[in-house]
């Protein structure tokens, strides 16, 4: 008892000295716990990953205190995830860009100096004059690239309709291009999986309890584990949403479409599909039938591609049936996968809609989107502008591009002419594009590399000129409106002042419009016959501004005033009113919107709930992926559909224009088996990190320190490797090292890890050299239907460090 | 005047760490792994590859348990631990003398000491950022993606939380050490 005592003594002696510390940050505020009288709730949107939930921003006396859910908003229900509730942790990082800069070392070396805004567009005008006079007025001459945004339009169409190069790059080709082909191309648009009234689902490669998607994830999860949903998992990992599941198939890597085929065989060779949703919806079904028989796709030979054995195989496809229509092959959303991608999402779709749900409640439903007001760019044509360098690299290549074959063109010496100048904005394509050296090549070739963002990021520290972006929580985006069974237009505007010298990319699109104009216009005037005889013809004061040539002109409002318009115009002013106040509208939200229990909402009564949208045939635009740019989608839906309207089992013009098999086919020659001792390296996401935007939040390193390799663990332990153990992985074309992790959730010939972490910016303090960069060893392999990547063809070799 | 407790639907938790977030955000909790007033719990899976139990795997979220009948209160030399009028286990900071006395009694290993207020604090419902400031719940339950917690007044028989345990099947953590928790875990 009395060392008891006596330890109780000493603490208490070590108390005395904390209290008196304790009085201090009393001083400072700190423990204070009653919210400040000047409190301001805000609505804005998230914009920690890509999804845009809808927070309401806490602020005491201007300072942002806590971010908590906004339950108004039909999309995310009412819920933040972890990297929500960090958001406050990115907007006080002390690493953030904070003033525009022009290099002063070498490139990559990261040295800057600060200057104005007017300084650093100077810099970016002369380098540019040069350039595009030398390229004599081509501008495609100038690549650019985004990440997905809500301001991503506002840059793309400055640099794409303004600016007038053709050479952009997006997320598209390292996401989710061939889903979302695939889907459009057989049922006329992506969708949106009804998981809430679903009563079977396929979830292959998607792990939507790591990757979080709204609704997708708060509606199935709600309902797995036998309380409505029965979830398949496919996936060679064990991962969280496989914790959810009935039933958990693990694959070998690049082979689900030899698993879609095969269920496929199943339920043509038993007539288990919905005989009368196919003869009245699908095109070429009976060619369909019988080149799924023909070809042999058996479940037997399925098991000896997949590893999944037939007999599952089976199960599968005759649960998936009896629970159809309201049974889903869940379409995915990163799936840039293998060189068979495309054909696998054909697959699905075709899978699914023999079931029926399609466009039908717990099935694949397109919804309904509500139209905004336009804000339209009055865009000159640029007689000299080429079409953009990898056009011939894969069949079809969209106004999105793709992005390894446009890199890999500048560096290999195959583009038809030079790409001299490079912006990117929101994205890092030193970290997110397969073979980071060819990217950090690429970078190096450029005469001027111009990188808007908001942390500086390895991307950044090979920029010329760095353009500091104001953070989400301090800027007003163009507003939204987000389709589904329940649409509602939701609006991100500043919750604090913008720190700093940043600004929002329609005031940097501004400045940098302003500067440009004139000179610009000038080499076109040196150099585009169609502009000289305009000219002539009308005069040059008329044609400069009727034809869209002011540069600046459609971002002098403010992005406030746009907005207005957009909304007032279609809704009215109340209906503004509504949105600027709640963060989110739609029709009817004040008579619709319910609380039904702490933890359930109602957005629309049960019969206004758009489930069935389309009549007759599949005309009607429906509703898109909110991250994928709509016109691009209208376009290959126009140039593809059949002419039947129906749902396409065979699409024979694509086929006879591009080379393309008209039916999913799988191809032994697009397959890469994993050699004996070898692995397949695969990647993927985390519920508590997006790539690597991410990557310096003090508050998700918390939860997340640095990325980890999973291996087998008898395999790890046949190589001498423990848990912590450095591991050495090594592909053809690089090799990094990183801790392993030995588990059983992953099978004997499969390594993965968590995708973001390795940077190398020296910039950021709490990211730097923390964890391994995927990009280094994954190989820049993209499938040849749309240039999308292939992450998962890679194979390594490991060692023990 | 209430007594609050907690159910939580426990088989729709993700591990996404929402709550764990958000708790760290509300209440002013230091980074570190060893300072969290909430967490998730994982069980390691059962089997070798391929053939796992899923039914062995899943996750278990878990903070202090807000035991009627605390063993961190009986054994606090100073009566820094007590429970508030609505019931909360509370932690006075003036009075705690870090003794950690209460870190070995308490059998959910939900104490631990900040740093910063030199206590040894734990999960108070939110009830000196929140509750006191007229908000209705928790942080942790108000962000959580698949809705795993129902917050409210077990003496109140229409609040949701009474109802939801008289209409399902529930237990709690190690109830034969008879502490009597107020956290509920719905199977």
């Amino acid at each position: 008892m009395s060392i008891v005592g006596a330890s109780v003594a000493a603490t208490a002696l070590a108390k005395t000295e904390a209290a008196s510390n304790k009085a201090k940050i009393t001083d400072f505020g700190l423990s204070k716990t009653q919210w400040s009288d000047k409190l301001q709730e805000i609505p804005t949107l998230c914009e920690m990953c890509v999804n845009k939930c809808a927070a309401i921003a806490r602020v005491e006396d201007g300072v942002l205190t806590k971010l908590n859910p906004n339950p108004l908003f039909p999309k995310s229900r009412n819920m933040l995830c972890a990297r929500g509730n960090a958001g406050i942790q990115a907007l006080e990082d002390p690493d953030r860009l904070k003033y525009p800069l022009i290099r002063v070392g070498e490139r990559g070396e990261g040295k800057f100096k600060r200057v104005t805004w007017d300084e650093a567009n100077e810099y970016i005008k002369d380098k540019m004059v040069k350039i595009i006079d030398e390229e004599k007025d081509n501008r495609s001459t100038i690549g650019f690239c985004a990440g997905e945004g809500m301001a991503e339009h506002t840059y793309k169409s400055f640099m794409a309709d303004k600016i007038g190069s053709s050479n952009f790059v997006n997320h598209g080709s390292i996401c989710l291009a061939t889903t979302i082909a695939g889907y459009t191309l057989t049922l006329g648009g992506y969708g949106q999986a009804d998981l809430e009234n679903a009563e079977y689902v396929i979830m292959a490669g998607a792990n939507r309890a790591e990757a979080i998607v709204t609704p997708d994830t708060m509606d199935v999860f709600k309902r797995t584990k036998g309380r409505g949903t029965k979830l398949i998992v496919v996936d060679p990992r064990f991962t969280n949403t496989a914790s959810h599941a009935d039933k958990w198939l693990p694959i070998e890597v690049g082979t689900d479409l030899a698993f879609v085929l095969a269920l496929t065989y199943v339920v043509v060779s038993e007539e288990r599909y919905n005989k009368r949703f196919c003869s009245e919806n699908l095109s070429d079904f009976e060619e369909y039938k019988k080149h799924i028989i023909s070809n042999n796709y058996t479940p037997e030979w399925a098991q000896a591609i997949t590893g999944i054995k037939a007999d599952d195989i089976r199960e599968t496809a005759r649960d998936f049936m009896a629970h159809a229509p309201r049974a889903i092959y869940y379409q995915g959303r990163r799936t840039a996968w293998s060189l068979q991608d495309y054909q696998l999402r054909r697959a699905q779709a075709i899978f699914s809609a023999m079931g029926g749900g399609i466009d039908k409640k717990g099935g694949i439903i397109f919804g309904k989107k509500l139209p905004l007001g336009s804000h339209d760019i009055n865009s000159p044509s640029y007689d000299n502008a080429k079409e953009r360098i990898e056009k011939s690299k894969a069949a079809s290549i969209g106004t999105s591009g793709s992005w390894i074959a446009w890199r890999n063109t500048i560096i290999d010496g195959t583009a038809p002419y030079p790409i001299r100048a490079f912006f990117a904005y929101k994205q890092n394509p030193m970290l997110s594009i397969p073979n980071t050296t060819k990217t950090k090549q690429m970078l190096e070739k450029m005469e001027l590399v111009v990188v808007i963002d908001t942390m500086p990021s390895d991307t950044v520290m090979m920029a010329d000129v760095v353009l500091p972006e104001s953070l989400y929580l301090e800027r007003e985006d163009p507003v939204k409106s987000f389709g589904g069974t329940e649409p509602s237009i939701a609006l991100r505007k500043p919750v604090v002042e913008a720190r700093y010298d940043t600004k929002p990319v329609i005031e940097i699109m501004r400045g940098l419009g302003e500067k440009l104009t004139k000179p610009l216009f000038e080499i076109s005037k040196k150099y585009d016959e169609s502009l000289q005889e305009e000219i002539e013809e009308r005069g040059e004061k008329a044609v400069f501004k009727e034809d869209g040539y002011d540069l600046a002109e459609g971002y002098r409002h403010s992005q406030k005033t746009i907005n207005h318009h957009m909304v007032s115009s279609i809704y009215g002013e109340e209906a503004w009113k509504t949105l600027r106040e709640k963060g989110v509208f739609y029709p009817d939200m004040d008579k619709f919107f319910k609380k039904i229990s702490t933890n359930e909402y109602e957005y629309y009564p049960e019969h206004k709930k758009n489930y069935s949208v389309i009549q007759g045939d599949l005309i009607q635009e429906p509703y898109h992926d909110t991250c994928i740019d709509i016109e691009e989608i209208a376009v290959l839906v126009k140039k593809f559909r059949t002419a039947t309207k129906k749902i396409a089992c065979a699409l024979y013009n694509f086929e006879k224009r591009k080379g393309v098999d008209a039916m999913p086919k799988w191809r032994d020659e697009l397959y890469t088996p994993t050699p004996v001792g070898k692995f397949k390296f695969i990647t993927g996401r985390h519920g508590q990190f997006t790539q690597s935007g991410s990557a310096n939040n003090a508050l998700l390193l918390d939860l997340l320190p640095e990325n980890y390799l999973w291996i087998n663990k008898r395999v790890a332990e046949a190589k001498g490797i423990k848990f912590g153990d450095n591991v050495a992985v090594k592909s053809k074309i690089g090799e990094i090292q990183i801790k392993a992790y030995p588990t059983e959730k992953i099978g004997p010939n499969v390594v993965f890890f968590i995708h973001g972490f390795g940077a190398e910016s020296s910039e950021l303090t709490l990211a730097h050299h923390r964890g391994a960069n995927d990009n280094m060893i994954i190989e820049d392999i993209y499938e040849t239907t749309f240039g999308s990547a292939a992450m998962h063809e890679t194979v390594v070799e490991l060692r023990r460090v | 005047m209430a007594r609050y407790g907690m159910a939580l639907d426990y088989k729709s938790c993700i591990n996404c760490k929402a709550c764990e977030s958000a708790c760290k955000e509300e209440n002013g909790i230091l980074l570190g792994a060893d300072k969290h007033r909430i967490w998730v719990g994982v069980k390691d899976i059962e089997g070798i590859f391929p053939d796992l139990s899923i039914a062995s795997s899943g996750f278990e979220p878990s903070q202090c348990q807000q035991c009627d009948n605390a063993p961190c209160q009986s054994v606090c030399p100073t009566n820094a631990t007590y429970y508030d009028d609505n019931g909360v286990v509370r932690v006075n900071p003036d009075q705690c003398i870090l003794c950690t006395y209460c870190m070995e009694a308490c059998p959910y290993d939900a104490r631990y000491i900040d740093d910063r207020t030199m206590t040894v604090d734990k999960c108070n419902f939110c009830s000196d950022t929140r509750l006191i400031n007229g908000e209705t719940t928790t942080a942790c339950q108000a962000t959580c993606p698949t809705k795993v917690r129902i917050f409210g007044d077990l003496d109140d028989p229409d609040s949701e939380i009474s109802q939801v345990l008289r209409d399902r099947d529930h237990h709690s953590m190690k109830e034969h050490l008879g502490t009597k928790p107020k956290l509920f875990y719905l199977t």
